[in-house]
């Protein structure tokens, strides 16, 4: 069965700066891979790339099979995408943006009781769901977010840093979903600096560094102590 | 829709609008009356005017007056800097005068707070108001990103683009437009409700071009403060800079002889003949060309004075028309060809382009004045000639006493300007049509260009 995720010697150099090596990572439904590393190892870079948001100088990014730099529209037909922060439009209720990314994504076919009940599974209220997002929280944003991949039906999903700088109980509702997205069978890609929640939730861990994927593990083999010596021995030389 | 600023700045405009052609309209309606008075004046001067001579009653003339089309209180173009009165008298065709409206630069017409400047020229600045920000604006937000994850085809994001704004401007245009056909409903003038119908889609053009160039500006800058600046330039460049040098241009190219230069070289021409013909053997074949055309070849010397007289002065009258043709028809050969050198400009700039079609289809450009004129004078020539045959036919022994009456004045036929219609407009307007039609398409190429280009983050 084909990868959800595949990337084959994906490589990004801008001019001489070299922003990712020649990655070689695959990713399985159900799966949910944690990508740790400091700022600038080329997380971001590898998301954007699956994205299509940049091309590669080399290899390929693949979903489904599907080469991303020539299939640019079909790949993202089974992916979601969920940034730090969810910006969506603040003029329009958390129902209405929803049913607008929804339709851009081709699913016209759901109606505003399937989009409201997706929202609840999400975790926002029919109240808020009816209010304009000008007024949500962080929290709320990403709820609408994660709503987003469910009424999609998307296949893979990329985060990049999605829970930070969110209360310890949002991130672990966060968590949750993510959970459940996994038991569906989505193959799930999260660039992420809590290694706590890595643990948690990942079924592996990858660290990276300086554009190179240095360590990648199982994380049921691991105590959270295990991963968090394993990530600041990595970070030290 | 639910942003305050957007209808602070559409209601401004769309009461200016309003204001602009409720104004117009008034302006437009008393001019119209006052001609349509003078006119009944000046024919009451000429029918009243006693017994005379025939041909003193050439001399005597008559005041001839442009009506206002319909639609000039749409578009007044040219009109305000063009005369609208000619006296049409035996021997002398009134000579063009100098004309300040091709010079006008745009900021000019603010002043006069027409329909037509609140749309050609505030009408692009509200939509660059509300579409710089269409595409940075949402790269700037995040929004973006999301719509780029979705899948969706980018020209159709374009598409939904310009669809919002095309809402937002047709809320605002519409009550215009229906005023504007509302107030025609009692126009008289047949084929102005065409005019109108035609302007419609060269405004939507127009607006149309300045749509996707505010698109392309947006997807292009490396943020939305960068796309402002970019199409305020635009803006400028397009709508003062490149009009003024426009007309600079067409009056260095084809240079146009000043009034007195001209009046002075047809005075010339007149007084001794054109080069090659001395004006008395010129007078000499029209006058025989005459007498063998009414039948009295060879038979002067049996024919009475007055007939002579009549024919001999028809001949004056008809070298007079010659030397006319000769040096005004390469006049208005030369504006003609300025004319072409703006409408060409066109190619630098969209607002030329709707400035030219706008005033022709509004009736109030130099190629109607010059219609004015052509019909004024072929009217003057046939009632010159009236005179001098009446005279030819029927003073007999009387020769220079005899006089005509009441009855001869009346069967001069009042002067009525017959307005061209919109296909004669259109094959003047070619050109500008032409360019108008190569910026949309260009401009809607770009936006799709620059939609599918366009970095997401």
């Amino acid at each position: 069965m084909a990868a959800v995720l595949e990337a084959i010697a994906l490589r990004k150099a801008y001019g001489d700066v070299v922003a990712l090596h020649g990655l070689d990572l695959r990713i399985e439904a159900g799966e949910v891979f944690c990508l740790l590393g400091a700022n600038g190892a080329g997380k971001t870079t590898t998301i954007q790339l699956f994205l299509g948001f940049i091309a590669p100088t080399s290899g390929s990014a693949r979903i489904l099979d599907l080469d991303v730099a020539t299939h640019a529209l079909e790949t993202k037909r089974h992916i979601a995408y969920i940034p730090e922060n969810v910006m969506l439009y603040p003029n329009l209720t958390g129902l209405e943006n929803l049913e607008f990314f929804t339709t851009l994504a081709g699913r016209k076919d759901l109606g505003a009781k399937a989009l409201a009940d997706t929202l609840l599974r999400a975790g926002l209220s029919v109240e808020a769901a009816g209010r304009r997002v000008g007024t949500y929280s962080k929290g709320m944003r990403q709820k609408v977010g994660i709503a987003m991949a469910m009424a999609k039906g998307a296949r893979a999903l990329l985060l990049d840093e999605p829970t930070s700088g969110l209360d310890p109980k949002g991130s672990n509702e966060f968590s949750r979903l993510l959970e459940t997205m996994s038991a569906d069978g989505v193959g799930i890609l999260m660039a992420t600096h809590d290694i706590f929640r890595s643990k948690e939730i990942g079924t592996r861990v990858g660290i990276m560094k300086h554009g190179v994927l240095v360590a990648c593990m199982a994380t049921r083999d691991l105590s959270h102590a295990d991963l968090e010596r394993i990530y600041l021995e990595h970070m030290h030389d | 829709m639910r942003d305050g600023r957007f209808r602070l700045a559409g209601t401004l405009v769309l009461l200016l609008l309003l204001a602009a052609l409720v104004f117009g309209w008034r302006q437009a309606a008393a001019v119209q009356q006052e001609r349509t008075a003078a006119q009944a004046i000046a024919r009451a001067a000429w029918t009243s005017q006693g017994d005379k001579n025939p041909h003193i009653a050439a001399h005597y003339g008559m005041y001839v007056f442009k009506p206002s089309g319909t639609l000039a209180f749409l578009d007044p173009g040219a009109d305000p800097y063009l005369g609208v009165t000619l006296k049409l008298q035996a021997h002398e065709q009134e000579l063009p005068q100098d004309s300040a409206a091709q010079d006008a630069t745009a900021i000019d017409r603010f002043g006069q707070l027409s329909a037509a400047a609140v749309l050609q020229l505030l009408v692009p600045l509200l939509i660059i108001a509300l579409g710089f920000a269409m595409w940075s604006g949402e790269r700037e937000r995040g929004t973006l990103r999301l719509l780029a994850a979705t899948g969706v085809k980018p020209p159709r994001l374009l598409a939904g683009k310009v669809l919002g704004l095309t809402v937002a401007l047709a809320l605002l245009l519409l009550p215009a437009v229906a005023l504007a056909a509302v107030t025609l409903v009692a126009g008289v003038e047949s084929g102005a409700g065409l005019r109108l119908a035609a302007l419609v889609p060269v405004y939507t053009a127009y607006f149309g071009v300045v749509v996707a160039v505010t698109l392309v500006a947006s997807a292009l800058a490396p943020s939305s403060r960068a796309a402002l600046v970019a199409l305020v330039g635009f803006w400028c460049a397009t709508a003062l800079i490149v009009p003024r040098a426009a007309s600079d241009l067409a009056a260095r190219v084809v240079p146009l002889p000043t009034t007195a230069q001209l009046t002075e070289t047809v005075h010339e021409a007149i007084a001794k003949g054109l080069p090659g013909q001395p004006r008395e053997d010129r007078i000499e074949t029209l006058s025989k060309a005459l007498l063998k055309r009414h039948g009295f070849e060879g038979a002067e010397t049996m024919m009475d004075d007055a007939l002579l007289q009549g024919i001999e002065l028809q001949a004056e009258a008809d070298f007079e028309n010659e030397v006319f043709d000769h040096h005004l028809g390469a006049l208005m050969a030369r504006m003609d060809r300025q004319e072409q050198v703006a409408q060409w400009a066109a190619a630098l700039s969209p607002f030329l382009a709707i400035r030219s079609l706008s005033m022709a289809l509004a009736g109030t450009d130099f190629a109607h004045h010059r219609a004015f004129q052509h019909q004024a004078e072929a009217f003057r020539r046939g009632l010159v000639q009236a005179m001098n045959d009446d005279f030819a036919k029927n003073a007999g022994a009387a020769g220079w006493d005899y006089k005509a009456n009441r009855k001869l004045w009346q069967q001069a036929k009042p002067f009525s300007f017959q307005v061209p219609g919109v296909a004669w407009v259109l094959a003047e307007q070619r050109v500008a049509a032409g360019m108008l039609a190569l910026w949309l398409l260009a401009a809607t190429a770009a936006a799709v260009w620059a939609a599918r280009r366009m970095r997401v983050t």
